[in-house]
């Protein structure tokens, strides 16, 4: 019969034992560290090579998180809301006191490939290292090679600022073992496609790390199996499907669409913005265009996600009467009435792939606080779209996007004034006049 | 040869100038890359639309009810739409005296002061607001005057007519100025009221834009323009929208 006692000795055996193993952990987890980066001389790195290094940083958007608003570049301290806590984004400048200008390039490409930072620590997965872990390492010494030519801006950043428990930075390991090891492993060509589809999976798999926003995330925030680039929300944005997907996805844009929208920020279609313009004018943009056409190709290849087909709302609708009433009194002076837009302006919405998106929280929250497209190079007088919250009612709001969702050939579930409500609250929207 | 401006004014005005010169700021125009410097929000939105039930903030309530006594004279109801009060033309005046306009905000108001021609616009340094205080007293003199003691909202509609032709030929003195002066004030007013958007406190229901045929605030005619000769009826539309966005 178990008494107390036995119960109460249980718990502590198995509290010495696991902090035993803790320690062992900890302890193998240093030496480990010690070898894993011992370094003998490297050359010093070329002109070309820091060139390279730069194309390659830009290809990662190392900058959008590893600069904070208004900041120095690569200096550190965006904060980066999990969805578990804050994290922040550390100095990466080569400053030896609180960037990383004491690392060996071993050192870099361990944290790049394996998520294992300064003394072995862990990082968290908000640095995609599940993505970079593709990344070459010839590549990755480039990109060290470059950030080594960066001015170093001492500016120490407090990264982890995440609740108990998720602040043990060791409990990463568990989430490695479970999520990452297993796959996460360095970019090998598929012999049966092409060259140019293999460089495009390189990019999209590793450096441009699509997948942090655009596939859908489990529980414990790791990319969902079989879901890869098939869309989710991130911090009140809907990150879209990438896939074939006709209705939700890439299926109905060609290669050049994509290398157009990609370069630009815009194509014929439809305009990047909010975190996608974001990387457009940090990343994309910067890329060559046989390169984002590698991309696409590979994009275009990624098979379709499920859809059941939908109805589309009846015209009859109260919503889509009223929305009709909205939408050519509101949106047809940029979006035409028939819904083609202006090509590199203002979307299209005919047979819209973001319209019809299984969370319309782009356009609600686009309609209630406006936009910005892209500012590229080729574009640099990004368009902008109004705010309307101090207008536009929630059930109006709803009433429109309704709309828009089941016109011109799209269809997609009808929006409530709730979830309406919900996003103007979120954003901090004006409430309507 | 006689100068329109004295000498010694224009001189005093050049050294002012001079001196004005010596401390101009720096330029403070900038290149712009990367970014447009403009935010979606950043604009003030027009003002909501009054509150029913309306509280007067300039008039008082005597003076609300003697003008929108005025507006239905100067525009009555009739068998095309409702009369000036009805439409709201008060509260839209009220409104106005009670802000910007009433304090005159954007007329200049300092020296030197001479009188101007009719071309040069208003010539005066009372506000509109002041205006519209003295103004009314006057009238509420002059009317119980002339029709014994009775007030003006309490006349026939034949006899509101007859003071306010009078009031147009300038027959008394509203403060400073002839009362044609005021009267010009308050049909200008009225007709602002009447047709301004919706959101200013008049324009009932948008029937001004209703009895002229205005359709509102529309952003763009591309798919009606090819329609010529025919009529359009299009439901006019206010800055805050009309009846037909709300889903029934």
């Amino acid at each position: 019969m178990f008494t107390f006692r036995r119960i109460a000795l249980l718990v502590i055996a198995l509290a010495v034992l696991g902090c035993l193993g803790a320690g062992g952990l900890y302890a193998f987890n240093r030496v480990t560290y010690a070898n894993q980066i011992a370094e003998t001389t490297v050359p010093a790195p070329t002109a070309d090579q820091i060139k390279r290094g730069h194309y390659l940083a830009l290809a990662g958007d190392c900058v959008a998180c590893h600069t904070a608003p208004g900041g120095a570049p690569y200096a550190g301290g965006l904060q980066l809301n999990t969805g578990f806590g804050i994290v922040a984004a550390s100095n990466i400048t080569p400053d030896r006191d609180t960037g990383i200008g004491g690392w060996t390039t071993k050192q870099f490409i361990l944290a790049m490939h394996r998520g294992i930072g300064d003394h072995g620590k862990r990082l968290y997965p908000a640095m995609p290292y599940t993505a970079y872990a593709k990344v070459s390492d010839a590549d990755l010494t480039d990109i060290k090679a470059y950030l080594d030519t960066l001015p170093p801006v001492n500016h120490a950043v407090i990264a982890n600022q995440m609740p108990f428990p998720f602040n043990i930075r060791l409990m990463m390991i568990g989430w490695n073992m479970l999520f990452f090891d297993f796959g996460g492993a360095e970019y090998k060509a598929d012999p049966t496609q092409t060259a140019e589809w293999n460089r495009g999976a390189y990019l999209v798999q590793g450096l441009e790390h699509c997948s942090t926003c655009h596939t859908t995330k489990n529980f414990l925030g790791a990319d969902e199996a079989g879901k890869f680039l098939h869309g989710t929300d991130l911090d009140g944005w809907w990150a879209p499907d990438l896939t074939s997907n006709t209705r939700i996805g890439l299926g109905s844009w060609s290669e050049d669409d994509i290398v157009t929208f990609l370069k630009t920020g815009a194509n014929d279609r439809m305009v990047a913005a909010g975190p996608m313009a974001e990387a457009v004018t940090n990343s994309t943009q910067h890329l060559t265009v046989p390169d984002l056409h590698a991309m696409a190709v590979y994009l275009k290849s990624i098979p379709a996600s499920d859809d059941t087909g939908l109805t589309p709302v009846p015209p009859t609708d109260p919503q889509m009467v009223a929305g009709r009433a909205i939408y050519g009194d509101n949106c047809a002076a940029c979006h035409v009435l028939n819904a083609t837009g202006v090509p590199g302006m203002a979307p299209a919405f005919v047979l819209s792939p973001s319209v019809q998106a299984q969370n319309p929280e782009n356009m609600i929250r686009t309609i209630l606080a406006g936009g910005h497209v892209a500012v590229t190079e080729t574009n640099p007088t990004g368009a902008a779209m109004p705010a309307f919250d101090w207008k536009l009612s929630d059930a109006q709001i709803a009433a429109v996007t309704t709309y828009l969702r089941n016109s011109w050939g799209n269809a997609a579930g009808p929006v409530t004034a709730d979830q309406v409500a919900a996003k103007r609250q979120q954003i901090g929207a004006r409430e309507r006049n | 040869m006689t100068s329109p401006i004295p000498r010694r004014d224009l001189l005093g005005t050049a050294a002012a100038l001079v001196g004005t010169a010596a401390t101009l700021p720096v330029s403070e125009a900038a290149e712009i890359s990367g970014h447009l410097p403009w935010s979606a929000s950043a604009g003030t939105p027009p003002p909501a639309a009054p509150a029913e039930p309306y509280v007067w903030e300039f008039f008082t309530a005597d003076e609300a009810a003697l003008v929108g006594a005025i507006a239905d004279r100067i525009i009555p109801a009739d068998e095309l739409s409702i009369g000036g009060k009805e439409a709201g033309c008060a509260v839209f005046i009220d409104k106005q005296l009670a802000g910007q306009y009433g304090q005159g905000t954007n007329y200049y108001l300092k020296g030197p002061y001479r009188p101007g021609t009719p071309q040069q616009g208003p010539q005066t340094l009372e506000t509109f607001a002041q205006r519209y205080r003295q103004g009314l007293a006057a009238m509420v003199a002059y009317c119980a005057s002339k029709h014994s003691g009775k007030a003006f909202i309490a006349l026939s509609a034949d006899d509101q007519d007859a003071l306010l032709h009078e009031m147009e030929g300038g027959a008394f003195y509203t403060g400073p100025v002839p009362s044609s002066v005021f009267f010009n004030q308050l049909i200008q007013n009225v007709r602002e009221g009447y047709f301004a958007d919706p959101i200013y406190g008049g324009n009932k229901d948008m029937a001004g834009w209703k009895l002229l045929g205005f359709p509102g605030a529309r952003y763009d005619y591309r798919d009606v323009i090819g329609r010529r000769g025919e009529k359009l009826d299009l439901e006019p539309v206010s800055l805050m929208g009309r009846p037909g966005w709300n889903p029934a």
